[in-house]
């Protein structure tokens, strides 16, 4: 093997690591460390500036391995691989070291224990350096097609968009019909049009579309696969059905929270927003006096995020009430009002002006209902007011549907901790899985209103676009190898791989294992059970685990 | 009016509860019983006994630093206007100051018969005429000569006010049965009396045949700008003698002698907030030769209230407002304090007599109306 | 007929709009008023509810977009005109001459040290200066210098008595040989299928409301001008210190939110996100400093998204973080120049007065200035306030076939809105270019 040539760049971070430990004299350690031979501080490594000393040093030092310590590898990776690549150099010759969330943002007031710290890191991280070897990249192609889980309104538009585009659709809709939400709601805010009239258009166009094809009454049974070829199987009516896809869109949206319990709900004199607009729609609002109760079942300890879009829901319902029945008189109960942005706050103003009025109640001193009236503190008033009413209506949130569980396990994507659907990146991320080739949009994701879905839906057939228009992905080259000599075919890894990327197949030696590369996310799982130790992780195998391990310990 | 007529009016349902109003209310800063807000939520939800059998319904200032910023844009002096007179229905009228003396004059010169006795202050110097087209309005001036046991200077700023428009070549019309313009009787909610009031004074002014009309009393100019035309037909031109001034100065000039002296200049707030008059009255001071203008901390739209108005509800609040902004003026270094409006003049004067139990801090300061500085620096040059 | 794509506006929405094509295999001309992309994310600290770096996870995406190649990034340039319809649009472009060859530049930072002539740093929000060659701000993209034309002396001050420039220093300076004051600005024509507007906002400026002593008393700044005194690349590295001349480290900071929004006076709407970029600033705050304690002057706390409940929570029971419901009334100063809030707290119906250290203005925002100029070029209709006229059923669809709108520029969204809003700009533009 030809000499080791190692730069470590270590980054500043501006002063999210450069303002707790000292980065110079971390860089100046690096250059110690054996096989080293450059080592340099950068203020912000990721930055323009920041990639052309990383280039430039691959030049000038004829380095064959990079190290870059940072942030943690979530965020920059894949660029810092491309950046090797374009210099070069074999992007599995590129070692990331944590020096943000594991040493700098853990240890913010111990600048001389950090600083350590972050020298033992990359101590070790030169180590495994030393041992990494250059990888292929796996190219695998995209099946020109798009699965959809979802018929809401979400579901729907990204149907018709990658439609539009070229690709073939599969749409998966539990329901006998299509629709979502919509169906059962009335009027939209802000324009107040009709919820029919905005999506039967939408559910025709994608009947009617010659490459959109519908599975009504259908439910996933099963994922397999990865990005590009992903295999789905669907069960309608009790037979079960296989689609290639090259892509997943997650468009379930969500459910309304039946308030079981809360504030005296019985679905007659007390009910939802949602059957609110049933009465409403049916011309059956007889009520003159009526109280609405926002944040009920939300913003509490059991439930603690805000649902978005109730407030608006209510006020329109409340609108709506009041065009209907002019004299009736119509309260809202609210804690925080959510009508942000430009068109909501138009519409509070008018809703006032029809004479709906607003009372403000605290979460330590809610409203109590009772047969024919609604108690409630007003907090900025300082006085209890004694409502009469005929008609109580709760805004409850939206929550995930029971099922969205199950239906994470099976595309193995993860949920926050309120069961909505996890995305890859809060921010800069909000329409990809972390898994790729999948994505989401709308209710799935967090509440979100018809506007702000459709917006969502369409950037969600954009995400998916990218795969299905280049024909071809990369798949990352950190996956599992057997030792076929060592292997004795004992089953193990294929029982315990959760991406089924590995199993054991009849060879001429007998039953062995064998990674199914395009599948493997490089979890680990396997190898670290295989009794024989005949697995190895590419760029995590056991030499360098064990030499960084070495490192670690060496003083 | 209902209450809810004067909700929908007022649009006071456009209040955000935000509570801006009741931090820029200076009445709230003193007195914690009372906030505009908490006033309008009441109104808001029905509570119309709340409101009118409250005694701060009457402590409002009506000055509008609410209204000024409420980011609803809710009218909360017009409101208090018109729940005042719902208030009145119901038999209540606030605590008049002065033994009501003020109130009682007005609602005598509603009287179309009563006789007055108004142009005794002229003296040879001044001239008015019966036959020019301009009218100068005196407002109550002459009575309040004979209310307060301190010099309230108010009829000396209606002749300094006759002296420069004499100088600027004007003999206006001043008519003997004018009566008082209805602005107190209006903002405590005696819609009827002030409804007289404004008939007669249309009826004199069309008489004389005037086409317009000069005030030096900003409630007076007030009243008849925004609240005449719903109710009477007065067809004249109106200004205030400030911005007479102000173009006098920029059209031709005005021959002044030097006024040694540092100044500051209270916004009257019929002046200020309610008619958007703050740059005129400041050219005007600036025009003089040697003065030096410093302003407050609190100016222009910001300017605070002089603490009482309509004469109801002045009390312990009310002095402790004014003191605050007497120290205002006399934070600036300024040896004269400048309004433009004698019912200020005569609040701060007040304040300064140390009057009653309410004592604050020691404040001197002079405090003198536009006009008086601006008239002894025309002609004699005479200087006091 | 064309198939690329023209995207006007270089920040977060703009950047993922054109990476979403180019990935697509479309050729997309990014035009950026600027010399840098980036927008105002790159001026920001952390970000909500993550509190990531806010450069940190913008870099990688303003590099990419940058060496993408699909694309050509047009940065110090301007739209002058556009013509044609959906399908076949053609486009002339203003590329203002930076005087400095971007080809030779290596954006070493040598020019900059020592031009003598200094320039209000708008990057920075106007805290300090900057010079006349300079570079926008460190991690700029592209990484070329530039010389203002405005503030330059050699090109503001004309010729000496002898008929010599009166300044060359950068030149001379330039090791280079990049500096080209022969430079000319170029017009360039382009022909696009598609047109995606992403041009972001501006703070509303809170000055006129005189209420609250902005540029009268010197401790109260804007929260943009906050996230630059808070931030490592900003005028003071990232040490929070106030701005009187006591330069002390605030230990009580007062955000105080609406400025300017739901207020009838001034912009009837609401700006969105600043319930939320507020509770963030205070966070960081106490994390650069745990004694200090912050207030969030509030009437409703907006915080309906992913995650923004429980980082309110946090920072009420974490950051020292108090929640107060009310819009202040007025800010005075005293003796030491410290700023005095008065308020009237809804919840106790209590007027009270605090005194603080610093105070942060959440100011309302607004289309940037040249929006009306855009839509008179774009001939796309701007809804009353000046945002690009959108409907709730075709979200990022202006009035004009073919030509997108995303982003603020369009309506009050946070970060994630405005990247969805691109990625669907990019959909509908692919529709069209596809």
């Amino acid at each position: 093997m030809s000499e080791v040539r190692i730069g470590v760049f270590v980054c500043h971070c501006g002063s999210n690591i450069g303002g707790w430990l000292d980065v110079p004299e971390v860089a100046e350690y690096a250059r110690s460390l054996p096989n080293v031979v450059f080592a340099q501080d950068n203020l912000y490594t990721c930055s323009e500036a920041g990639l052309s000393q990383i280039k430039n040093g691959i030049k000038e030092h004829n380095l064959n391995r990079v190290i870059v310590a940072s942030c943690t590898p979530r965020t920059h990776e894949p660029l810092f691989k491309r950046v090797c690549q374009e210099s070069g150099l074999n992007p599995s010759l590129f070692e990331f070291v944590n020096i943000r969330e594991q040493c700098s943002w853990v240890h913010m007031q111990q600048r001389e224990a950090a600083t350590q710290k972050a020298k033992d890191l990359i101590r070790a991280g030169a180590a495994k350096a030393s041992l990494l070897e250059p990888q292929e990249d796996i190219y695998v192609d995209v099946e020109p097609r798009a699965l959809i889980i979802g018929g809401g309104i979400a579901g729907l538009t990204t149907a018709l968009t990658i439609a539009n585009v070229g690709f073939d659709v599969k749409l998966v809709e539990k329901e006998k019909e299509l629709g979502g939400l919509l169906r059962h709601l009335y009027k939209l805010y802000p324009s107040n049009e009709e919820a029919a009239a905005v999506i039967t258009p939408r559910i025709e166009a994608v009947r009617n579309h010659p490459r959109i094809e519908v599975f009504n009454d259908s439910t996933v049974r099963d994922v397999r696969g990865f990005v590009g070829n992903y295999d789905v199987i669907i069960a309608s009516d009790g037979k079960e059905e296989t689609i290639k896809t090259g892509v997943i869109i997650v468009a379930t949206g969500a459910e309304e929270l039946k308030p079981q319990g809360l504030y005296s709900y019985d679905g007659q004199k007390v009910i939802t927003q949602m059957e609110l607009e049933q009465l409403l729609a049916d011309g059956n609002v007889s009520a003159t006096k009526v109280a609405m109760i926002l944040c009920a079942g939300a913003r509490i300890p059991e439930r603690t995020y805000c649902s978005r879009t109730c407030c608006m829901t209510a006020i329109k319902n409340a609108v709506l009430i009041k065009k209907q029945s002019p004299e009736a008189q119509v309260y809202i109960l609210y804690r925080d009002l959510q009508t942000y942005g430009t068109e909501y706050e138009e519409y509070l103003r008018m809703s006032k002006e029809m004479g709906i009025r607003y009372i403000k109640y605290s979460l330590s001193n809610p409203p109590t209902v009772s047969d024919g009236g609604v108690k409630v503190y007003h907090e900025l008033l300082g006085r209890e007011l004694n409502l009469e009413t005929d008609l109580v209506v709760l805004a409850t949130p939206l929550v995930p549907h029971s099922d969205a569980k199950e239906l994470a396990k099976k595309l193995k994507v993860p949920l926050e901790q309120n069961k909505f659907f996890l995305e890859a990146h809060v921010k800069l991320r909000p329409l990809d899985f972390a898994t790729d080739g999948i994505y989401l949009c709308g209710c799935a994701s967090w509440p979100t209103d018809v506007e702000q879905t459709i917006a969502q839906a369409l950037g969600a057939a954009s995400r998916a676009l990218i795969p299905l228009t280049k024909g071809q992905v990369k798949v990352e080259p950190i996956v599992s190898s057997v030792d076929q000599d060592k292997c004795i075919g004992c089953g193990i890894c294929e029982y315990l791989c959760p991406y089924k990327a590995i199993a054991v197949f009849p060879t001429d030696k007998g039953d062995r294992a064998s990674t199914i590369v395009a599948s493997c996310k490089g979890c680990g799982v396997c190898s670290s059970h295989c009794p024989m130790m005949a697995i190895t992780m590419q760029n995590f195998n056991d030499d360098q685990i064990t030499a960084q391990i070495a490192a670690l310990a060496a003083v | 009016m209902s209450l809810e007529d004067i909700i929908q009016e007022t649009k006071t349902f456009y209040c955000l509860d935000c509570g801006k109003c009741t931090g820029l209310c200076p009445v709230s800063r003193y007195n914690p019983a009372y906030s505009p807000r908490v006033m309008l939520e009441n109104a808001l939800f029905g509570f119309q006994d709340d409101l009118t059998y409250n005694h701060d319904l009457f402590s409002c200032l009506t000055c509008y630093a609410c209204s000024s910023k409420c980011p609803g844009d809710v009218d909360y002096p017009l409101f208090i206007q018109k729940a005042r007179a719902l208030a009145l229905d119901a038999g209540q009228h606030g605590d008049c100051a002065h033994s009501g003396t003020v109130q009682s004059l007005a609602r005598l010169m509603s009287n179309p018969g009563v006789s007055q006795n108004r142009l005794e202050w002229l003296s040879d110097g001044l001239r008015i005429s019966t036959q020019s087209d301009t009218m100068f309005f005196v407002g109550c001036a002459p009575y309040f000569e004979h209310i307060f046991d301190f010099d309230s200077g108010a009829i000396d700023a209606v002749k300094a006010s006759l002296k420069i428009l004499n100088h600027c070549g004007i003999e206006p019309v001043v008519l003997p049965n004018e009566r008082c313009c209805g602005h107190d009787m209006l903002w405590t909610g005696d819609v009827e009396t002030f409804r007289r009031l404004a008939e007669h004074n249309a009826a004199i002014i069309k008489e004389a045949g005037v086409k317009k009309i000069i005030f030096s009393c900003p409630e007076g100019y007030r009243t008849f700008k925004e609240d005449y035309p719903k109710y009477v037909d007065i067809n004249c031109e109106l200004q205030h003698i400030s911005e007479f001034l102000a173009d006098r100065i920029a059209e031709n000039g005005l021959d002044f002698s030097e006024v040694k002296r540092k100044v500051t200049y209270h916004d009257p707030c019929r002046l200020g907030r309610h008619l958007g008059i703050y740059e005129q009255p400041r050219k005007v001071i600036a025009a003089l030769p040697g003065i030096e203008l410093v302003e407050m901390e609190h100016n222009k739209e910001e300017s605070l209230c002089c603490g009482t108005s309509a004469f109801v509800n002045c009390d312990s609040c009310s002095k402790q407002i004014r003191v605050d902004r007497l120290l205002e003026a006399k934070a600036t270094g300024a040896d004269t304090l400048i309004t433009s409006c004698p019912k200020c003049q005569i609040h701060f004067r007040c304040a300064m007599t140390n009057k009653g139990e309410e004592k604050g801090p020691d404040v001197e300061i002079e405090v003198m109306d536009l006009v008086n500085l601006v008239a002894n620096a025309l002609g004699d040059g005479h200087n006091e | 007929m064309s198939d690329a794509v023209l995207v006007i506006g270089g920040g977060i929405a703009g950047i993922q709009a054109s990476l979403d094509l180019a990935d697509m295999g479309k050729h997309v001309y990014l035009v950026e008023k600027s010399p840098s992309i980036g927008g105002r994310m790159a001026q920001l600290d952390k970000t909500f509810p993550t509190n990531d770096c806010s450069i940190c996870i913008l870099a990688p995406k303003m590099a990419d977009c940058y060496d993408h190649s699909n694309t050509t990034i047009l940065t110090y340039s301007e739209v002058k005109e556009i013509t044609g319809s959906a399908g076949d649009f053609t486009v002339t472009v203003l590329k203002k001459a930076r005087y400095v060859d971007a080809k030779k530049c290596t954006g070493c930072g040598e020019c900059t040290e020592k031009c003598p002539a200094k320039a209000p740093d708008l990057f920075n929000m106007g805290l300090g200066t900057r010079k006349a060659a300079y570079l926008y701000f460190l991690q700029a993209v592209p990484r070329v210098a530039l010389i203002d034309r405005e503030y330059c002396i050699r090109m503001t001050k004309g010729l000496t008595k002898d008929g010599k420039p009166r300044c060359g220093v950068c030149k001379d300076v330039c090791q280079a040989g990049a500096i080209d004051f022969d430079q000319q600005d170029e017009e360039i024509t382009l022909n696009v299928g598609a047109i995606i507007i992403a041009t972001g906002f501006d703070p509303y400026d809170p000055t006129s409301l005189t209420e609250y002593g902005y540029r009268r008393y010197k401790n109260v700044v804007t929260a943009m001008e906050y996230e630059r005194l808070i931030c490592a690349s900003g005028p003071t590295g990232g040490h929070l210190k106030r701005l009187s001349a006591d330069g002390r480290d605030p230990k009580t900071i007062a955000f105080i939110q609406c400025v300017g929004s739901r207020d009838l006076h001034h912009n009837k709407y609401c700006a969105s996100v600043c319930c939320m970029h507020s509770t963030k600033e205070a966070i960081l705050a106490n994390e650069h400093d745990p004694e200090i304690h912050s207030y969030i002057f509030y009437i409703d706390i907006r915080a309906s998204g992913k995650g923004f409940q429980n980082y309110v929570a946090r920072a009420e029971k974490e950051y020292n973080v108090t929640y107060i419901r009310s819009r202040v009334a007025e800010i005075a100063q005293d003796a030491g120049e410290n700023p005095v809030i008065w308020y009237e707290d809804t919840n106790s119906r209590q007027v009270k007065s605090m005194t603080v250290d610093l105070v942060v203005l959440a100011t309302c925002m607004v289309p940037r200035t040249d929006a009306v100029g855009l839509a008179a070029i774009t001939h796309t209709a701007l809804d009353e306030y000046k945002f690009f006229q959108t409907s709730p059923l075709a979200p990022v669809d202006t009035t004009i076939p073919g030509i997108f709108a995303c982003g603020y520029c369009q309506g009050p969204m946070d970060i994630p809105e405005s990247v969805a809003q691109a990625s669907a700009a990019a959909a509908r533009a692919a529709e069209i270019v596809s």
